[in-house]
């Protein structure tokens, strides 16, 4: 196995008024190709702000994050547009889908931002019929045309999902994807991104405050007032 | 891609921001419909003007004005011969007019212009402002408009119209011995020369309509300077043969025209027939001349043949403040609508500020999803350029209409309130007038266009300027 994503001695604190307010106070971390990790503490734990940091969604103020041997936190802004449109796929927990768009529109978005007009209108049916399979994948085939406002927590997850692989993603970043969801679809998220996780060997790194969630994952990690606490071992 | 395909989904479903755009369409219709009426007006009034002064006047600064006209029009013939299509001189002098009417007096201060009928028609539209009776002149179609030939000749028809014509009678025919002794005496009522005056000299406008206090037939008496050393007056009667109507209240309520060689001949400035002084010339150029050009060159000209003497004009030089007057207006008037369209702007800026607001979290989707900050700035850039592009559209559109359709809306208007929105005794106009110049509406349109598109420079800066996880935590 080799390490695909890693984290070196990240710290981050947040700006209060004129008290910064420390989050993360050095976390050292590194995760495996095709390993599914879930992160799991306390609220205020700092585990969200460290996936925002690994997915490149924010800046470290000290430390470094590295992908497939290469430094990316200190690329420029354009290289890390490119690297979260192509190498990373986000999945959060209030799903964050477009409400203008329909499902579809929003599985395809990331094509979308990627191509120019012009190659983008040639290159339209492609991503459509893929778009289509991501979203029959997911199990949401007759759910193409709803606006997001017209789904349910679980559809809006799975149509979430949906467009975090439609970039076609080494690494899925998920942000309590089933925090908002009832058990029983809170199960079948989770079964969907472990299967995703298998039959893609997608690399998955999953923050929850959920324990039988997070038994499901290969590893646990603990976070506890910005440090890692380590005493999960793999499980699966 | 997705720039695009968003502004088109946020103007489609975003209902409030258009209500943004409706000051940017209302100063925009506004504003096309001010200028197209005030183009028509003054467009309209520029027609009038014209229509009475010929293109070039060459006048002289004395009123007794000069006796040798042929040598002066020989000269400009000489010197612009190529450019000038007709010349006409003319005797122009202020005065007094003075008559009864079924014993009611009327005195009025009066233009008093001596002229060559036929030659005069060459040099303008003066044939085309004739009306031989008041039914004629208050027609509101032009078809039925009866026009008089340009002519100071007493018609028979005039003749009947004095008092005594209503004895005649038709049926015995002239050989009637009664029927002749009216006509000697009509003749001998009449005053041997015609005269041709302003509509409102002749009218007075009393309850939306037109009353002719001086009918065809009237004799009027004409005061006016007589040439001489010491400063006299000159006086002759003249029978009313018909009006003149130019729509220009100015000139058709101080103007009125009689036969040149009586005038002459009256200021003691003529003999009566062909010699006699002039004090004006009326030049009118071939088409395409340019006309301040044809004015310089001619006073040139005439320097020569006798300096510090003419002062030749352009009809536009004649009536300049008028014209400069009504331009001021129409500039000022941009200016001020202008800010409407100004003030909409801030509306735009106000209501693109709260849309950034309210997709922040959406900003910061595009963002995780790897949209760059010069697209989310363009997405808000392109939104405010589609607000800006329907609300000037749909202005345009509107102003447009309107101005096809006022005369029906002010119909309508009239109706409803009972009152005259437009009174066409003011101008004279039966209809509003309008001119839409293309050049305009599109300064108009692509003003409010860059307003729009200026009024979202800030809130898209601080779109784009969001990170993505700044916008994520905003729940």
């Amino acid at each position: 196995m080799t390490v695909h994503l890693s984290a070196v001695g990240l710290e981050k604190s947040y700006r209060k008024g004129r008290t910064g307010v420390p989050v993360l106070h050095g976390v050292d971390l590194q995760v495996e190709r095709g390993e599914l990790v879930a992160v799991i503490g306390q609220s205020g734990s700092g585990k969200s702000t460290l996936l925002h940091l690994l997915g490149l969604l924010d800046t470290p103020d000290t430390g470094e994050v590295w992908l497939d041997g290469d430094r990316i936190d200190n690329l420029r802004e354009r290289k890390r547009d490119d690297l979260r449109n192509r190498t990373f796929g986000f999945i959060f927990q209030f799903y964050h889908l477009l409400p203008e768009l329909s499902a579809l529109e929003n599985v395809m978005l990331p094509h979308m931002i990627r191509l120019k007009a012009w190659s983008y209108l040639k290159q339209r049916k492609a991503i459509r019929s893929r778009a289509t399979e991501l979203l029959e994948r997911v199990g949401l085939g007759h759910r193409l045309t709803h606006k997001p406002n017209e789904l349910s927590g679980g559809e809006m997850q799975r149509t979430a999902i949906a467009r975090a692989l439609a970039g076609g993603p080494e690494i899925l970043l998920a942000d309590e994807p089933t925090g908002n969801l009832d058990s029983g679809s809170g199960q079948g998220v989770l079964e969907l991104l472990r299967d995703l996780n298998r039959e893609r060997g997608l690399t998955m790194m999953m923050v929850t405050h959920d324990q039988t969630i997070a038994q499901q994952a290969d590893r646990i990690v603990r976070l506890a007032e910005g440090r890692i606490d380590e005493w999960a071992a793999a499980i699966a | 891609m997705y720039k695009w395909m968003l502004c088109w989904r946020y103007l489609r479903h975003r209902y409030i921001a258009l209500a943004s755009v409706i000051s940017v369409m209302l100063g925009v219709a506004t504003m096309i419909v001010v200028n197209s009426v005030m183009a028509g007006f003054s467009e309209k009034m520029r027609d009038r003007l014209h229509g009475v002064l010929a293109d070039v006047i060459v006048e002289s600064y004395d009123l007794d004005g000069f006796w040798n006209h042929q040598e002066v029009m020989a000269r400009i013939n000489e010197i612009a011969g190529e450019d000038v299509e007709a010349m006409a001189p003319t005797m122009e002098t202020f005065g007094l007019a003075k008559w009864t009417v079924n014993g009611h007096p009327f005195t009025r201060q009066v233009q008093i212009i001596g002229v060559q009928p036929t030659e005069r028609a060459k040099t303008g539209d003066f044939a085309e402002f004739l009306y031989a009776d008041a039914d004629a002149a208050n027609a509101k179609t032009p078809g039925e408009r009866v026009n008089m030939p340009a002519s100071f000749e007493i018609t028979e028809k005039v003749k009947r119209n004095r008092p005594a014509g209503r004895f005649l009678n038709e049926e015995k025919g002239p050989d009637d011995p009664f029927d002749t002794l009216i006509r000697a005496q009509i003749d001998e009522e009449v005053a041997d020369h015609g005269a041709i005056i302003g509509f409102a000299v002749g009218h007075l406008h009393h309850e939306g309509k037109d009353v002719a206090v001086a009918p065809p037939g009237t004799k009027i008496g004409l005061v006016f300077p007589a040439s001489g050393a010491k400063p006299a007056p000159g006086y002759d009667d003249f029978t009313v043969v018909g009006y003149f109507k130019s729509g220009m209240s100015e000139y058709d309520s101080t103007h009125v025209y009689v036969p040149l060689e009586r005038l002459q001949a009256m200021r003691l400035l003529g003999d009566g027939k062909s010699k006699g002084a002039v004090n004006q010339i009326q030049v009118k150029a071939k088409a395409g001349v340019d006309l301040d050009e044809l004015a310089r060159k001619v006073q040139l000209g005439l320097e020569g043949l006798r300096p510090m003497f003419f002062k030749v004009s352009t009809w536009e030089q004649k009536q300049g403040p008028l014209l400069a007057a009504v331009a001021v207006e129409q500039s000022i008037l941009n200016i001020l609508l202008f800010f409407i369209i100004a003030v909409a702007g801030f509306g735009i800026l106000a209501i693109f500020s709260m849309i950034v607001v309210e997709k922040t979290r959406d900003i910061g989707i595009l963002k995780a999803l790897g949209a760059s900050t010069s697209g989310v700035r363009q997405i808000f850039l392109g939104y405010g350029l589609a607000l800006g592009i329907v609300g000037s559209g749909v202005g345009m559109i509107g102003g447009l209409l309107f101005v096809w359709k006022i005369n029906e809306i002010e119909d309508w208007l009239s109706k409803v309130t009972h009152r005259k929105v437009f009174d066409d005794a003011i101008y004279y106009f039966d209809k509003i007038p309008t001119l839409v110049e293309p050049f305009t509406v599109m300064w108009i349109v692509g003003g409010a266009l860059i307003i729009a598109v200026v009024a979202s420079i800030w809130p898209a800066h601080r779109a784009s300027k969001l990170r993505p996880v700044q916008a994520l935590r905003f729940e």
